[in-house]
């Protein structure tokens, strides 16, 4: 079989997975728990086994950029959109361990989720997402790989508000949506804009030469290009949970473990590192755009490491030194140490998501180091903290306990306002104010009647 | 016979009794304390302790209570309609248990010659009324096909006296007669939240939670956080209004003013009952309402609320930081913020109490669409119904408000335990009537002493199979000894007995003299372990240490992640493996002598180790109740036990309940060492227990997670036992895997057809498995507690559902024992099954819903998602196959005898009396059962259950996965067929 042909087969067979599944359910069929966890197992065996030989066959031949184009979808005047996939040796690295955390999370939510009266939505999302997330990494476009970034998204919305008959999971399941709408939009002008300044938004259009290396061919003003550049590491930033957009990871937690495993430790949360990557010659020869990633990656990881060092829960924790690493991450590409930055990505992917699926172990995990240690851990918190004079450290404690007062700023300063905004418009929809606040109260309601 | 009145020993329904008027702050404080009764006592949950869930109510009658609880706490009393009427449909609920039910309840003439309350009762419960309210009747009316049918499932006499009407004049005649019912007034807010979401639509209670969660939850953190709270030595109120109000911090929106009430309540130097004092006269709460209201305010996040009252009452609950707690300190914080939510979205602290609560959704439809119902399965045609005088009229429209659906569940409930009772009594006492499937040689080959635990009772069923020669014994898993204990893997001492006992007398492993040198290198090879994993932890966390160890390391988790996923039990193996080949394990030995009788520690009261009479009265305690008097068998194993599983934050749960939620093999262990003593078997001659000299007592220890078994002191027994040994650890392997087998029917992962070494690679695998949520099923179906001679349940097939308790009640004629050992297992036993109990009936209430969303939050509990309150009570995970019927005890005695223990001990009569489990008794003499009920014990007849016999438990249970009935198990059967 063809390096090509595996690659097709890579990317499809979750995509063919799903679709047969939703069919299935939305014709009111069913499916038993066997048979999902059987068929998760072996799709995920398949793509394993194909990531291997596809990773080899490249290696023996030699070939470092593999490309599949299946010409375009549909084609208006001067635009197409391109249906080309390309693996090379930023995207093969993180293909491969998509694939192996996927399927290790698959695998370990086939026990976990024994009995949910969600197993088989969970596995439904979980096949769409293995799909988007394998369309990103291969997308030979900015068109393409806004597909896959919506599936990702919408998939880790769906999963954090896995517990619909809650209403927190629901609220934060929106909050996070929201936040990933905001972040897609620059997305999406920078797609326009690039279309509309250079008349492309591939790879093959934008870039010449191979990962790591490559350089842009775009002909035109040095803004225009900084714009996109600065474009796109505000939506590398959403999915990230960076810079303007860094307050919804710990929101994310109302998820299984295993959803929050996979896509807030491993993947999901990476694959703006990865856009920032692959545009990195654009951002390279804009200083603002540098500028601007290494800016937002360092203040990210000094917030996130601030904030994580008073989180008391498990899961917060963890999704605040996420974060920090991910703002490191972020900084490190700003530097242009790209193969440091891939490294990173893939390690750090791989530990957090241990670290994900063990957190129920906490408690445990820290009455054994306790004992073994003859009962004395070492006091932590003593070092950084005791350099600042007592006043400062309960300032900075105070700071760091309200989560840098993000969330008192975006819904004191910008949510507040918008909705007022909103409420003003509606004099010129009469019936829609009665209805507002009346609907709030319903959905409370039911919140009390859970809890 | 036993009529009494229910006793008052905790009564608390008067918490304005004792206090002056003119003493207002006094007064609060005994309003406070009350109200925190009501909050979860679950500490914190590294150490699970079962308890009723319903304990603050344990002084009403258990069918009062459950309505009080409901009301309190928002939560279902009994299981829905529903729920016992497919129980009813598949045969598990009676007829005759409905009728013996209504039986039981006063009756009451409804029409005069045609109707009864309990004819009336009777349809009502099954087939049931249709469920009605005032939109879904309008619906039927409109759309449906309420009018042009009548129900399709009428009782046949029903539908022949209809056969002539229809169901359009009978709808009419019930609209014209049926009295118009008031619409209830609404009610008036408790809490301000109640009525600005009634007034605004804003949850106050989502906003001020939050602040409330994260402050509480760095607060009480026993060490997840990297940057511990500063402060926290001022107490929670005061680190919180120190920390709170920093230049610059922005506060979330509607709580802007708390800074402010905070830098005033810090230069005032208020104390907590000051600030509650203060907002109570801000929010106007008139000193009568107090405790409605701070109960209110309390269990609005009872989780948290409870924690602290729990660590306020007992600071050596927290595992590892001791913060000083209090419970008034939380009121005050959280009614300092409810004040300024209140100013801000209101404008003023006291018009709240003006504003209307939404009226209670009412229809006048949703009565007459029931009486309309009701006529339909009685028969009442519209001929009839016009006939009806007034009086009668009246009647029937109360009796059917008084049967509405909470009285019909519990109606319900109680056929539902009767037909439990029954399949338990009847076949119990025809299994005694007939011969006793009794050891065949003269001395046993070995007796085995398990805990009491239900989970045990397949093992032992199963050793006593496979060996008919070796008995086995009952005993709660702490084996009469209470302890503090550190092994030498422990930093600190724990407590291993039931948690109402503080032991007294500690105990600890230390290496034998030879080899101390192993032990330190193995406790150097701890430390240095526990360094490499702290720093592991941390650096792979932090910034700058993060960024090296998570970029260069993070790829060596990848074999960790793998393995343990995709191959849980060689993995464990492996690790196990590693461990014994670089850890050295010494010989150990326990220090439990005492001879000095001041040897007592200053700082903690306890004392180092027993005397030889009080090691003789222990044993002695042990044996005795159980009728060891002489005749021991050549080898005794005490077996305690506890569980190991992975990712799991309720592991403790799991553990021995006897033994505080820890595990009992140190108590097993230090009971042998005890026994074999030369000197306590002297004082136990003097205590009328003979002890063979050739007796040997053996410790160890069963998982009953992933059933592995194991010996201590081996070495120190003697060459001559070797044999005797060999042979107990042959027929204990055996009955493992059989055990194992057996429960594993439950699993649905689990091959129904596989063979038990299969099955035990099972349940060691599910031990094993980070991603399993059911590592075990616990005490999840526990039905039963048996008090008596083993040889009357030995080859009983059981199902795993009851607590065996070894009791000889003709060894012990003054009801002593009798008294020792229920005042032990009454409360455990009783415990565990209430709180299954209420986790079933309401699972997000009582109970913490599913595990999958947990997060441990501080080390002490477990929330729903990043900010929620603490998860009491049990997981779905853990009682999704469990039948909530309140505990059975058959106890080996006569009702007097019973009764006056029970009588002596305050406690249980607020067990028994009140009801909250149900109790029977069984003759010593000839096996005769009598049944408590309201106060008097009633024989117990009838003979429709029967004792299926079979030749195995495996040919009982075997491709079955649903609640088994007892059956005799009787090899000979086999043989002779």
């Amino acid at each position: 079989m063809s390096p090509q042909n595996i690659l097709l087969i890579l990317v499809s067979t979750p995509l063919v997975v799903f679709l047969a599944m939703s069919v299935l359910w939305l014709l009111g069929g069913h499916m038993p728990e066997q048979a999902i966890s059987r068929i998760t197992k072996a799709v995920y065996a398949i793509l394993t086994i194909g990531a291997f030989i596809l990773g080899y066959k490249m290696w023996q031949s030699g070939v470092t950029t593999l490309r599949v184009s299946l010409g375009d979808w549909f084609t208006v005047a001067h635009y197409g959109f391109p249906l080309s996939l390309l693996v090379d040796r930023l995207s093969f690295p993180i293909v491969a361990v998509t694939i192996i955390l996927a399927g290790v999370v698959g695998s370990f939510s086939v026990r976990y989720l024994h009995r949910d009266p969600g197993f088989y939505r969970f596995f439904l999302l979980l096949h769409l997402f293995t799909f988007g997330a394998l369309l990103v990494f291969t997308a030979d476009s900015l068109d393409l790989l806004i597909g896959g970034w919506e599936i990702v998204g919408i998939t880790s919305v769906l999963l954090i508000g896995f517990f619909q008959y809650r209403m927190d999971p629901a609220r934060n399941a929106l909050r996070v949506f929201a936040t990933y709408r905001v972040a897609d939009l620059f997305m999406l002008v920078a797609v326009f804009l690039a279309h509309h300044w250079f008349g492309t938004a591939s790879w093959e259009g934008m870039f010449s030469g191979e990962w790591p290396g490559h350089v842009h061919n775009l002909q035109g003003s040095a803004a225009s290009i900084s714009i996109i550049a600065v474009l796109l590491v505000f939506a590398a930033s959403g999915k990230s949970s960076q810079g303007p957009f860094c307050g919804w990871l710990p929101r994310a937690m109302e998820g299984p473990t295993p959803s929050s495993a996979v896509f807030y430790g491993a993947i999901s949360v990476h694959a703006g590192a990865y856009l920032l990557l692959r545009i990195e010659p654009l951002f390279r020869v804009s200083w603002v755009a540098t500028a601007l990633v290494i800016f937002v990656g360092l203040t990210t990881a000094l917030l996130g490491t601030l904030v994580h060092r008073t989180c008391a829960d498990a899961k917060t924790s963890l999704a605040y030194a996420s974060q920090t690493q991910l703002g490191l991450i972020f900084a490190e590409i700003g530097f242009g140490w790209t193969t440091f930055a891939i490294i990173h990505i893939v390690s750090h992917a791989i530990l957090r998501t241990l670290q994900f699926l063990r957190t129920p172990s906490m408690l445990r995990d820290h009455h054994r180091v306790h004992a073994a240690a003859g009962g004395k851990i070492d006091p932590t918190g003593e070092h950084l903290e005791a350099l600042f004079p007592r006043g400062i450290q309960i300032w900075l404690y105070r700071f760091a306990l309200g989560r840098g007062f993000y969330d008192s700023i975006l819904n004191r300063f910008i949510i507040a306002p918008l909705l007022w905004g909103a409420r003003m418009l509606a004099i010129f929809e009469p019936g829609w104010e009665a209805v507002g606040p009346d609907a709030e109260q319903h959905a409370s309601k039911s919140e009390t009647a859970a809890s | 016979m036993s009529t009494h009145n229910h006793s008052d020993t905790c009564d608390h329904s008067h918490p304005q009794g004792g206090h002056a008027p003119g003493d207002p702050v006094g007064h609060l404080r005994h309003v406070v304390d009350h109200a925190a009764h009501f909050l979860p006592t679950q500490g914190p949950i590294g150490v699970f302790v079962h308890h009723n869930t319903l304990h603050s109510l344990q002084n009403k009658p258990f069918e009062e209570a459950v309505l009080e609880g409901a009301k309190l706490f928002g939560a279902e009393p009994y299981m829905a309609e529903e729920a016992y009427q497919s129980e009813h449909a598949r045969g598990r609920i009676l007829n005759e248990d409905i009728d013996d039910t209504l039986r039981r309840e006063p009756d009451a003439e409804i029409i005069v010659g045609r109707l009864t309350r309990r004819q009336l009762r009777r349809v009502l419960l099954i087939p049931g009324v249709r469920r009605v309210n005032g939109i879904n009747v309008s619906w039927q009316i409109e759309e449906g096909d309420w009018l042009t049918s009548f129900r399709h499932d009428l009782p046949a006499a029903a539908a022949r006296a209809l056969a002539n009407d229809t169901p359009q004049a009978l709808w009419d005649v019930c609209k014209k007669r049926a009295k118009l019912q008031p619409a209830p007034p609404p009610a008036k807010p408790v809490r301000p939240r109640d009525a600005v979401l009634a007034r605004h639509g804003i949850d106050m209670d989502a906003i001020i939670h939050p602040p409330l969660i994260r402050l509480t939850g760095a607060y009480l953190d026993q060490g997840i956080a990297y940057w511990p709270m500063p402060l926290r030595e001022e107490g929670l109120l005061k680190a919180a209004r120190k920390i709170m109000p920093q230049p610059l911090a922005l506060f979330p929106a509607h709580l802007t003013s708390v800074a402010e009430a905070f830098v005033q309540q810090e230069a005032k130097q208020m104390s907590a009952e000051a600030v509650v004092m203060d907002a109570l006269e801000k929010l106007a709460v008139p000193q009568d309402q107090w405790d409605d209201y701070i109960v209110q305010e309390l269990l609005a996040l009872r989780g948290w609320a409870g924690m602290v009252r729990m660590l306020e009452n007992d600071v050596t609950l927290a595992p590892h930081d001791r913060v000083k707690c209090s419970i008034m300190d939380f009121l005050a914080l959280r009614l300092t913020y409810t004040v300024a939510a209140l100013q801000d979205i209101v404008g003023d602290t006291t018009s709240w109490h003006s504003f209307q609560l939404p009226p209670p959704r009412f229809d006048p439809l949703a009565h007459i669409g029931r009486i309309f119902d009701v006529a339909q399965l009685l028969g009442l045609s519209s001929d009839t119904l016009r006939s009806l005088s007034d009086e009668e009229w009246d009647r029937l429209d109360e009796e059917i408000i008084a049967c509405n659906e909470t009285e019909r569940r519990r109606l319900l409930h109680i056929a539902y335990e009767r037909r439990h009772e029954r399949r338990i009594l009847i076949p119990l006492a025809r299994h005694r009537s007939l011969p006793s499937i009794q050891p065949e040689s003269d001395r046993l080959a070995a007796q085995v002493m398990f805990c009491i635990d239900e989970r045990e009772e397949s093992i032992r069923r199963a050793l006593e199979e496979v060996d008919p020669s070796i008995e086995t014994v009952g005993a709660a898993g702490f084996f009469g000894v209470a302890i503090d204990y550190a092994g030498i893997d422990d930093a600190d001492g724990a407590s291993l007995c039931p948690v109402v006992v503080k032991p007294a007398h500690t105990v600890r492993e230390v290496p034998v003299k030879e080899h101390s040198y192993v032990h330190k290198q193995r406790q150097n090879l701890r430390r240095a372990w526990a360094k490499i994993v702290r720093n592991g932890f941390i650096s792979s966390r932090t910034l700058v240490r993060g960024w090296i160890s998570t970029a260069c390391l993070g790829f060596l988790s990848l074999f960790p992640l793998v393995l343990r996923v995709l191959s849980p039990l060689a993995y464990g193996r492996f690790i196990k493996r590693l461990n014994r080949a670089f850890l050295p394990e010494p010989i150990t030995e326990f220090t439990y002598m005492r001879d000095d009788e001041a040897s007592r520690d200053a700082t903690t009261g306890l004392m180092r180790g027993f005397t030889t009479q009080e090691q003789a009265d222990r044993v002695a305690g042990i044996l005795g109740p159980a009728g060891m008097h002489k005749a021991h068998a050549r080898l005794v194993v005490i077996l305690g036990h506890g569980s190991t599983s992975l990712n799991n934050p309720y592991e403790s749960a799991y553990c021995c309940g006897a033994c505080g939620g820890r595990t009992g093999a140190p108590n097993a262990r230090l009971f042998a060492l005890i026994a074999n003593r030369p000197a306590v078997r002297e004082a136990l001659r003097a205590k009328g227990i003979i002890v063979p000299e050739d007796t040997w007592f053996l410790g160890g220890y069963h998982d009953t997670c992933s059933d592995d078994i194991q010996f201590f002191d081996v070495d120190l027994m003697p060459e001559s036992h070797h044999g005797d040994l060999a042979r107990v650890r042959q027929s204990l392997d055996k009955a493992r895997a059989l055990g194992a087998h057996e429960r594993s029917r439950r699993f649905a992962a689990a091959d129904l057809e596989s063979t038990p070494e299969i099955a035990l690679r099972h349940v060691q695998e599910r031990a094993e498995h980070i991603s399993e949520p059911r590592p075990e099923y616990g005490h999840c179906t526990n039905a039963v507690a048996y008090v008596g001679r083993r040889e009357f349940t030995r080859g009983l097939f059981m199902d795993r559902r009851a607590f065996l308790i070894s009791y000889d009640a003709t060894k012990d004629p003054t009801n002593e024992a009798l008294g020792r050992v229920l005042g032990a297992v009454i409360p455990v036993c009783g415990g565990i099954n209430l709180e299954y109990y209420f986790s079933t009936v309401d699972i997000e209430t009582y109970g913490s819903g599913t595990k999958l969303p947990h997060n441990v939050s501080g080390l002490v509990g477990v929330m729903n998602g990043y900010q929620g309150d603490l998860r009491t009570g049990l997981p779905v995970q853990t009682v999704e196959i469990h039948e909530p019927v309140r505990i059975l005890f058959v106890i080996e005695s006569t009702p007097e005898r019973l009764m006056s223990v029970v009588k002596a001990n305050p406690e249980l009569t607020e067990f028994v009396c009140n009801k909250w489990i149900r109790v029977a008794t069984m003759d010593p003499d000839d096996g005769h059962i009598e049944i408590y009920r309201d106060g008097v014990f009633e024989k117990l007849e009838g003979d429709e259950e029967p004792l299926p016999v079979v030749p195995s438990s495996m040919a009982w249970y075997q491709g079955k996965m649903e609640h088994l009935g007892l059956a005799r198990i009787d090899p000979k059967v086999a043989k002779a067929a």
